[in-house]
């Protein structure tokens, strides 16, 4: 599931020449085109100069079971040509967490989720946020070398984009909307390949449950 | 021409001037107020910028997280006076981080933004409430609105002990995301990551050059 983030008159950032919403749709269709090359199905959340709402988005990746969902976004700052994988950071409920014993927020202990359980919808995502981490390190690992000067390692924070999808979900980042609209389109393809090598990896070491 | 069209057309152009008339008393009244609104947002901005100070001030260092490059944030020690109320503390700390990072380069907190308030929940729950401005004027993106939040987040957490996690509201009010992609419903972590070694002020200012 790969989700061109922002749309319609969410614009999201700003460069001189390009606006987010438009630099994610065309990365959208190259990434698509790379990774149905490598035998993947793909669906997009959107297609065009449309706004689905979070939830919209969330739902439509919802409906599948053995999917990942890659929101895909453009920074307005960073290194032209850097790539982060983001996954989702939950803060730990506060009467589980005294002061000195409080590292780890996302630790839902990554356990099989029944095949039927009722789950909010405000934070649908915690119970897969372990696979979720492991997926934006294979993917963050495959950015590091695809894309010199990218971090090692993936970052949790809380996207609003990946609150409540209910399967492995990361946003990928490219920086930024300020390089050349030439500059972004060539990083289309090396980013499609990059992440099909890392949901390849992922799936290959167990994927989602 | 008829005598019911010349009435008409009379009282058309009756209408168009009196339209005309009105029309510039609105635009006046409305420029009025928009002339007042604006002093009214100056003057309060001018009283919420001041430092705070409180009787309990002692100068000692704190560790004020800006900009070290255009990805991350580190610490850098300065010398301010803080007070012993953590409350008043916090927005001690706040009001440094917004209003004077070393460089321009540095800065992860729009400039015009301001504390309207500060409260500690009794478990530890910090509650800031920032004006609009830190909403409109963060650009949007992942990294650039993680770099603000983290900036606030681990400036409290670094410099007032027993704060446990942070709600950011933005006018009074809990608000979706902060500029389209980091959620603000939710609570922040705070004293729950282990954080880099401070550098010094001259050290931040060089690190802050843009790294493209």
């Amino acid at each position: 599931m790969i989700d061109p983030a922002h749309g319609g008159t969410d614009a999201g950032a700003h460069g001189d020449t390009s606006i987010e919403k438009d630099v994610v749709l065309q990365m959208a269709r190259s990434v698509r085109a790379a990774l149905e090359r490598q035998g993947f199905r793909v669906v997009l959340t959107r297609n065009d100069d449309s706004n689905p709402s979070y939830d919209d988005r969330a739902g439509i990746a919802n409906v599948y079971r053995d999917a990942v969902f890659v929101s895909l976004h453009a920074s307005s700052m960073g290194a032209v040509g850097t790539v982060r994988a983001y996954y989702m950071q939950f803060a730990a409920p506060i009467a589980a967490t005294p002061v000195a014993a409080s590292a780890a927020p996302n630790s839902a202990p990554e356990k099989p989720v029944p095949a039927v359980a009722l789950a909010s919808w405000e934070d649908a995502q915690r119970p897969y946020v372990v696979a979720s981490r492991r997926l934006a390190d294979q993917l963050q690992g495959e950015f590091a070398q695809a894309f010199s000067g990218s971090p090692p390692y993936s970052a949790g924070v809380p996207v609003r984009a990946l609150r409540s999808v209910t399967v492995p979900a990361v946003a990928v980042e490219v920086s930024s909307v300020s390089a050349t609209p030439d500059q972004l389109a060539a990083l289309g393809d090396p980013l499609g390949n990059a992440i099909a090598r890392a949901v390849e990896a992922f799936r290959q070491g167990g994927g989602g449950r | 021409m008829p005598r019911g069209v010349k009435i008409a057309l009379g009282l058309l152009v009756l209408g168009l001037i009196v339209g005309l008339i009105s029309f510039r008393g609105i635009q006046r009244r409305v420029k009025r107020l928009a002339e007042s609104q604006t002093a009214d947002e100056k003057a309060r901005h001018e009283v919420l910028a001041q430092p705070i100070t409180t009787a309990s001030d002692v100068t000692q260092t704190a560790r004020i997280f800006w900009a070290a490059g255009s990805d991350r944030i580190a610490p850098v020690e300065v010398q301010l006076p803080l007070s012993a109320n953590p409350v008043e503390r916090c927005r001690q700390l706040l009001h440094e981080l917004t209003a004077n990072p070393p460089t321009s380069g540095q800065r992860t907190i729009p400039a015009d933004t301001t504390v309207l308030g500060f409260y500690i929940l009794p478990d530890g729950t910090a509650i800031a409430d920032f004006s609009d401005t830190l909403s409109s004027e963060t650009p949007s993106g992942i990294l650039s609105e993680e770099m603000v939040v983290n900036s606030i987040a681990r400036t409290l957490e670094s410099n007032v002990a027993g704060l446990r996690r942070l709600k950011i509201l933005i006018h009074g009010q809990e608000v979706d995301t902060l500029a389209g992609n980091v959620d603000l419903t939710g609570f922040f972590d705070l004293n729950s990551a282990p954080v880099a070694a401070p550098q010094t002020t001259a050290q931040a200012a060089s690190a802050a050059k843009p790294t493209h």
